[in-house]
């Protein structure tokens, strides 16, 4: 049994840690655009991403000031049990995101989207949001904390329903255009890492663009060959567009591209895209059946 | 090759302003004011401002600060410029009502504002990368806050001293010019080229369910 204050910590601990430390995966793949980089502008706005990225994991400061929505996606083991039941965990990460706003881990950034009233915690209704799914055997509880900023969730987020008709042409061009449209002037805070979702309804198309996007540890491919060729494709020819860092001139749009699929009607084509901040924030906390919980900014960690 | 920062005086005097170029790196000195969204529309449309003399404090910063109360007042967690582009509705109407010669936020700013930049000669600059930590060092002294009850921490307007603020690029300057629509010109070019290469025709278009319905 794993007790709600184990989960609590947990989830607390895990906003705190993303909100001021870089995965490595996100760390290497900045590097490397740093490095690739030629104009000065496209490498001054990385070194300073950088420099910024060091502060904060030296206690002075934020990976990104704007925390955005709090996120959490949660794996439990199919024998997990938690202390006053799964239901508890909402109430978990309530008290998790309020005490991490408290302590200025999270900037208060959560408001009423008629009102505009800011409660100044970071809760309301949906918010903070947990995805549950249930997958292994195990008794353990694994979550990822992804404070999602501003910046990706607003300019980056993009649906069209497509025709079957449409076919491969249409996939890339909607996703090809939304790139574009995102980026310029750095709206989405270039290099972007891109999640696309094809098939589903609306709602599951968004979701697994967001999970490609959040969850995916950057520079890998999808296991299916032609999926993983059409996720290459698309990252040679953003490369082609022109468009560095903060939409300067330069090579790196993307950082990582990622693509998932689901089921869909067999008369609909839906595509979504959602983007995730170049600073990639996420940190996971495993929670053992006995309550011992560890923390990792590797996804498969 | 050493990089040439130079550094502005708040208030920015039109005539430093015209010197300007798009794409020169610059810090600011002096004083600055922030907000966002609200500060915005309630300038236009309810009149409300703070009591401050915009001669002297003429610097806009869009941003929505990550603030920490302390005993002696209030201290800076994190300040990450936002997206100036969000204004644009109200942008040129405030710059005008206000005569504000200095913009600084993330991304840009639209034609109207770039028109209203002109007639005041300002310019807007653009943050460098994500930088809320190095720029908030810079800031040497909160002197105050407006609104803070009724808009909270992130939407209130803040008084900031600064000292070699920065370093930001000029994106639109006195001329109405705008770095990102002539960068623009070569990306479209791209983009076209790029998608023939994905194998999407010219004359694609996507399928219409509505058809003959204007």
């Amino acid at each position: 049994m794993i007790s709600i204050k184990t989960i609590q910590t947990a989830m607390y601990e895990a906003l705190c840690k993303a909100a001021v430390l870089i995965p490595p995966d996100v760390r290497d793949h900045l590097q490397r655009t740093c490095d690739e980089e030629t104009d000065p502008l496209a490498r001054k706005h990385m070194e300073l991403t950088l420099e910024n990225a060091r502060l904060a994991a030296e206690g002075k400061g934020l990976v990104c000031g704007d925390t955005g929505y709090p996120l959490f996606f949660i794996r439990a083991g199919n024998t997990a049990q938690v202390e006053g039941g799964f239901g508890s965990l909402w109430q978990a990460a309530r008290t998790a995101t309020f005490a991490a706003t408290e302590q200025n881990f999270l900037r208060p950034t959560m408001v009423d989207p008629l009102t505009r009233k800011n409660p100044g915690n970071n809760l309301g209704p949906e918010i903070p949001k947990i995805h549950l799914r249930f997958d292994g055997l195990g008794d353990d509880l694994e979550l990822i904390a992804v404070p999602k900023g501003g910046g990706s969730e607003i300019f980056g987020t993009f649906y069209r329903m497509m025709y079957p008709s449409d076919g491969k042409a249409g996939i890339f061009k909607f996703i090809l255009d939304s790139i574009y449209n995102s980026c310029y002037a750095g709206k989405v805070c270039p290099p972007a890492i891109v999640g696309i979702g094809i098939g589903g309804t609306a709602d599951i198309c968004m979701q697994i663009a967001k999970e490609a996007a959040v969850l995916s540890p950057l520079g890998t491919h999808h296991p299916n060959p032609e999926i993983a060729q059409m996720e290459k494709d698309l990252l040679d020819a953003i490369r082609q567009l022109g468009i560095g860092p903060m939409g300067s001139r330069g090579i790196n749009a993307v950082l990582s591209l990622h693509i998932r699929t689901a089921a869909t009607h067999t008369a609909a084509l839906p595509v979504a895209i959602n983007a995730q901040c170049s600073i990639g924030r996420r940190w996971k906390a495993r929670i053992t059946g006995k309550g011992e919980i560890s923390y990792t900014g590797d996804i498969h960690g | 090759m050493a990089e040439t920062i130079i550094d502005l005086k708040l208030p920015l005097a039109p005539q430093d302003a015209d010197r300007l170029k798009l794409g020169d790196i610059v810090t600011v000195s002096g004083m600055l004011f922030t907000g966002r969204s609200r500060f915005h529309i309630r300038a236009i449309e309810e009149n409300i401002l703070p009591l401050i003399d915009f001669e002297k404090i003429n610097c806009f910063f869009h941003v929505g600060p990550v603030m920490k109360q302390i005993p002696a007042g209030w201290e800076i967690v994190s300040i990450e410029p936002t997206s100036s582009i969000r204004f644009e509705r109200y942008s040129a109407q405030v710059i005008r009502k206000l005569n504000l010669r200095t913009l600084i936020g993330k991304t840009t700013m639209g034609p109207e504002t770039a028109a209203a930049l002109a007639e005041v000669h300002g310019v807007h600059l653009s943050k460098i990368g994500i930088c809320g930590n190095q720029i908030s060092r810079q800031v040497k002294k909160v002197h105050h806050v407006f609104f803070l009850d009724e808009l909270g921490k992130t939407e209130a307007t803040w008084i900031f001293e600064v000292e070699k603020f920065g370093p930001f690029f000029v994106d639109i300057d006195t001329r109405g010019h705008n770095y990102f629509e002539q960068l623009d010109k070569d990306i479209v070019k791209n983009l076209d080229k790029v998608s023939r290469s994905l194998g999407i025709p010219a004359d694609f278009n996507y399928t219409q369910v509505n058809a003959g319905n204007k």
